[in-house]
């Protein structure tokens, strides 16, 4: 599904050269729920946003879905994110003056789907994280955990092929943060694939996969003992010592 | 363009957010509209008077205005005996037709005037105030044929009309085509006596004087130049076409050698003199365009300003817009969609403005009431450099990286 | 002291934020001295147009209008010109304290003692000697003729310059039309804005005349009519004007109070009602006396064009205004970082608001300074468009002062909603 191959990015000012990343690999399969941490200014950040075609790399090769993104064209890529990517980010970034309704809508019309497929697909994902019923409310009459629903309906109503969550529980107190795990869970479970950048130990315990960040490379791989969770899907895609194995061929 | 891509409804409601600045822009462009509509109402106006037809061959016409300036020309038999001489001097220059003197020249209001009525009928000016104020034009027997006026019945002035200069008999006159028929309405005209003289002939109505209604030009000629010659202010030469430049070039030797003490004002076409007649006209207008020049500019900059100023405050949500799938000329279409949005409101309301200051303009000056193709040009003007002026803005906005969403700042 | 040093401490601020923005600042001031000065330029044509020539006693001088006309065509309203039995009637009375006769000529004028042929085109002033005093005409040399006739003249400033260089020429012999006529008094330079003594045919912006020649000595050299005139009769020129119905010499008359004004109210009735009775006069009697200012606005000399460029000028400074707005506010919002800092560390809102005012009083004077110059430059725009307008191209100081007020003003009133704006950002905020 997501495959990166020795990819770096390097970030240059007048004296100093930063290697963000460097002879960073990955693969990740369809189903998984991959938890990316890491110390800040590991470079997860960079990760999350080269792999969601956000910013561009220097070197290595990038796979998304089959397709090549070296080279693409700055179209391809938008096309490429409206696709076949859902963004979930820390502090949501719903567009404050557009209703939730709208916001759902928005990257359903880069997509140049009908008005009735649009109204369709935003009912059903609004439906997904139970915010049916606040078509019409704006962004500041919802609670945080709510807005993070809302940005998690707007990722999955394109029908993304891989979902990437940065933090997306940063800016929620516990009970909200539960609850949005919950939904990742859910739609893990029904067979989306999912990556989420971070720092809260406990979260990356949860999931069937796990990857460590550290001075721009993929520094080693832990695998917590696994919750009872993620037992159960297990079945559905390959299994974590298949992908453990795979993860060592890589690199 | 894919118009569905876009939300008009959250344009409006991000527009609403922004009301002051947006209101702000809004009156700007209804102003600059309202007079953009009024200019041009202003130009047209300007360049329908001056090409509407005077009856003359305009571009043909050559007159000089002049005066004596030594005191010699007090005797008037000298006057004569030098205005003779010009006159002769004039025809033989080569390209040119035919040479008259005159006291005053069509196109121009007021001038020499003269109540005139059928002899026998002095209550005509009662019923037609336009009868009190006849041009009354000084001419000889030459002014036909270098002005190029059409008979319609009769003849022109010839000799026999210019009586001895202290002759008590009535004059003959020839008069405008609708003098003739104010006084005499379908009848012939010619046979009949004026206050004024004995009518001989009737010439096709030409402009003389341009603020009255075309069906009022009156006019009569009558052959008295010479009895009166210290009047005869304006020498009129028929030109050949294309020899009018040269023509041009000697007219103010050959006076001047004939006699250099005399003082030559103008050397005009009849062309010219129609602009000039107009010349405040033609300024007011120029002025107008000036001002609709200048306040484009104000608007365009405010425009500029204000899609700067919205993007600065919006860069982080076309960030998103970026990374949940916006293509660059998504976002560029976004911009000026928004913008357009903005110059449609300002055009309608513009609209409204148009009107009001058309109808606080013709207080002042008279214009022609705004059409709706003159609304939608001014408002295609508008559209156009409101795009040009934002174009830069926009452009800068779709390049705004979508990385922007991740920064949590 | 400390106001003192807030006052320098803002300026420098000022300056500062100019400096961070430069071309945004420019624009501002582009804009805002663009408009006040076009508005300035057109106020100053109409200040020319509409102001009083003559304040120390406008309202003691009256044209004289009277309906004389001898014949029943109906002549609706009194004229404003006169045969020369009325204008008689009206220097023979001795009920005013001045009184001017006068009609317009013109003539070719050359110093009859230079050899070169050159001679200048004059205007003339045929009038009775009264002229000068009635207009406080102002002499540089010399004095005004005594009488009505004799071969003398007062000539203007700008021909005394022509002909003689501007040295006193009195005593010196003119040839007018052949005619030699000697100086006895040369003016100074004469600005009367309108020309109130004659505003009618479209002359109220003329400049005063080159020679002011006695009445009857004008009229017996034949110095033709150069204004308005309407006759019964026809005739041969002006030499044979003096018993036939001719109109063409207006009348002015000074007098100092409400008692006088009736009094020779009175004497122009009864002198009417003696031609009705002889059966000359058969229209109804109608004599009028209009000063200074209301005789100027009854000729509705105001240019309608400048009016109404005027009018779109207003509307223009409008959307200069509008436009330095929404400049500043996105100046302001790109500071309101700055803002931020300073309430954090202790600016109150006044602090605030008084050093944002004194960032646009400083615009306002610099937009000011340059307004003057702009307007300047429009005045001469406008004098091209409409030459008509040229004697009436003058800046004076009261329009300066107008000018600059006019900008501090749109300076301020473009920087007050920027500023309320930029001190609602809450400081919190702006820190976080």
């Amino acid at each position: 599904m997501l495959k990166m191959n020795n990819i770096s990015r390097i970030y240059q000012n007048d004296t100093i050269q930063t290697h963000a990343l460097r002879d960073f690999s990955l693969n990740v399969k369809a189903g998984e729920f991959v938890a990316v941490t890491g110390p800040s200014g590991s470079g997860k950040s960079t990760f999350l946003n080269v792999a969601g075609l956000l910013d561009h790399f220097d070197g290595g090769q990038y796979e998304l879905d089959g397709v090549s993104v070296q080279g693409l064209k700055d179209d391809e890529l938008s096309r490429l994110r409206n696709e076949k990517l859902g963004f979930i980010f820390q502090n949501y970034n719903l567009i404050p003056d557009y209703s939730i309704f709208d916001n759902v809508d928005m990257p359903l019309r880069y997509r140049g789907f009908s008005a009735r497929e649009r109204k369709r697909r935003v009912e059903e994902a609004l439906e997904k994280v139970g915010l049916a019923s606040r078509l019409k409310y704006l962004p500041s009459q919802l609670s945080g955990g709510q807005q993070q629903r809302v940005a998690i309906a707007r990722a999955l109503a394109g029908e993304p092929k891989i979902l990437l969550a940065d933090e997306p529980t940063g800016n929620l107190d516990s009970l909200m943060a539960r609850q949005v795990m919950e939904i990742l869970h859910d739609l893990n479970k029904d067979g989306a694939t999912i990556i989420m950048v971070t720092h809260d130990p406990d979260q990356a315990r949860e999931v069937s996969r796990n990857v460590q960040v550290i001075d721009g490379q993929l520094a080693d791989f832990k695998i917590y003992a696994p919750l009872d969770r993620t037992a159960g899907n297990t079945g559905k895609s390959v299994s974590i010592s298949a992908a453990v194995e795979e993860e060592m061929a890589d690199a | 363009m894919n118009f569905t891509r876009l939300n008009v409804k959250g344009l409006i409601k991000s527009l609403l957010l922004r009301k002051f600045t947006t209101g702000l822009l809004i009156l700007q462009l209804a102003i600059t509209l309202g007079l953009l509509v009024n200019s041009a109402i202003l130009a047209l106006d300007t360049r329908e008077k001056i090409s509407q037809p005077t009856g003359l061959d305009d571009e043909n016409i050559l007159l000089v205005s002049t005066h004596p300036t030594s005191g010699a020309y007090r005797d008037l038999d000298y006057f004569r005996s030098i205005v003779n001489e010009d006159l002769a001097k004039l025809n033989q220059l080569v390209g040119v037709n035919s040479v008259s003197i005159t006291n005053q020249l069509p196109i121009r209001s007021r001038g020499m005037l003269s109540n005139t009525h059928d002899i026998d009928h002095p209550d005509q000016e009662k019923n037609d105030k336009y009868l009190k104020d006849v041009k009354y034009i000084i001419a000889e027997e030459h002014l036909a044929e270098a002005m190029g006026f059409t008979i319609l019945e009769g003849r022109f002035l010839n000799e026999n009309d210019q009586l001895d200069f202290d002759s008590e008999a009535k004059n003959n006159i020839v008069i405008t085509e609708s003098l003739a028929k104010a006084l005499y309405g379908g009848e012939s005209a010619v046979g009949h006596e004026t206050n004024n003289g004995h009518i001989i002939g009737v010439i096709k109505d030409i402009m003389l004087d341009p603020t009255l209604p075309r069906d009022k030009q009156y006019g009569l000629f009558i052959n008295t130049m010479m009895k009166y010659i210290f009047v005869g202010r304006y020498y009129v030469l028929n030109v050949e076409p294309g020899q009018m430049a040269k023509v041009r070039s000697q007219v103010s030797d050959t006076i001047l050698a004939v006699q250099p003490e005399r003082d030559i004002f103008k050397v005009f076409t009849l062309a010219e003199h129609l602009k000039g007649f107009y010349r405040d006209d033609q300024g007011l207008s120029d002025l107008f365009l000036l001002l609709c020049g200048l306040m484009i500019f104000v608007t365009a900059i405010s425009s500029y300003a204000y899609s700067q100023f919205h993007i600065s405050r919006q860069k982080k949500y076309i960030g998103i817009r970026r990374a949940l799938g916006a293509r660059k000329k998504d976002i560029l279409l976004y911009v000026l969609t928004e913008n357009w949005l903005v110059y449609s409101i300002g055009c309608l309301l513009g609209l409204g403005v148009a009107l009001a200051f058309n109808i606080l303009l013709s207080q002042y000056i008279s214009l022609s009431k705004p059409d709706m193709m003159l609304f939608l040009l001014a408002s295609a003007v508008i559209f156009v450099s409101g795009t040009l002026a934002t174009w830069i803005p926009a452009v800068q906005t779709s390049n705004i990286p979508p990385v922007i969403a991740t920064r949590t700042v | 002291m400390r106001s003192n040093s807030m006052f320098a401490y803002n300026l420098s601020l000022a300056l500062k934020s100019f400096k961070q923005a430069p071309s945004l600042y420019f624009l501002v001031i582009l804009t805002l001295s663009i408009g006040v000065g076009l508005l300035c330029a057109n106020l100053a044509l109409v200040n020319s147009m509409t102001s009083d020539p003559i304040p120390e006693k406008s309202g003691q001088l009256f044209h004289v209008s009277m309906n004389t006309w001898p014949n029943d065509q109906p002549q609706a309203e009194p004229f404003h010109i006169l045969r020369y039995r009325e204008a008689m009637k009206i220097s023979s009375s001795d009920i005013p304290k001045n009184s001017a006769v006068f009609y317009a000529s013109g003539v070719y004028a050359r110093d009859s003692a230079s050899t070169s042929l050159k001679r200048f085109d004059s205007s003339v002033r045929a009038t009775t000697p009264g002229f000068f005093a009635l207009t406080n005409a102002p002499f540089a040399y010399g004095s005004g003729f005594a009488k009505s006739s004799g071969m003398e003249v007062v000539i203007g400033n700008e021909l005394n310059q022509k002909i003689f260089a501007g040295e006193n020429s009195v005593g010196k012999v003119l040839e007018l039309d052949g005619e030699l006529l000697t100086i006895v008094g040369v003016l100074k330079p004469w600005h009367l804005r309108p020309l109130f003594y004659h505003a009618t045919e479209g002359r109220a912006f003329n400049l005063t005349d080159d020679i002011y020649a006695p009445l009857e000595t004008s009229i017996d050299l034949g110095w033709s009519i150069h204004a308005r005139s309407s006759s019964t009769v026809s005739y041969q020129g002006v030499k044979f004007t003096r018993d036939r119905n001719v109109f063409y010499l207006q009348a002015w008359v000074e007098l100092e109070n409400s008692a006088q004004q009736q009094a020779f109210q009175y004497y122009l009735d009864n002198y009417s009602q003696s031609l009705k009775d002889a059966g000359e006069h058969p229209l109804a009697i109608l004599n009028e006396l209009r000063d200074v200012n209301a005789w100027l606005l009854e000729q509705n000399i105001v240019d309608q064009n400048v009016l109404a460029f005027t009018f779109a000028s207003v509307l223009f400074l409008c959307v200069c205004v509008f436009n330095a707005s929404s400049l500043l506010l996105s100046r302001f919002h790109s500071a309101k970082f700055e803002v931020g800092l300073r309430r954090a560390i202790g600016a109150s809102n006044k602090d605030m608001l008084v050093q944002g005012i004194t960032e646009s009083a400083l615009l306002g004077i610099v937009a000011g300074l340059l307004s003057l110059l702009l307007s300047w430059f429009f005045l001469k725009l406008s004098i091209k468009f409409l030459p008509d307008l040229e004697n009436l191209a003058v800046l004076d100081p009261k329009l300066l002062m107008l000018g600059m007020a006019l900008a501090l003003v749109t300076a301020i009133a473009s920087a007050l909603y920027p500023l309320y704006r930029a001190n609602r950002y809450t400081i919190s905020a702006e820190l976080k």
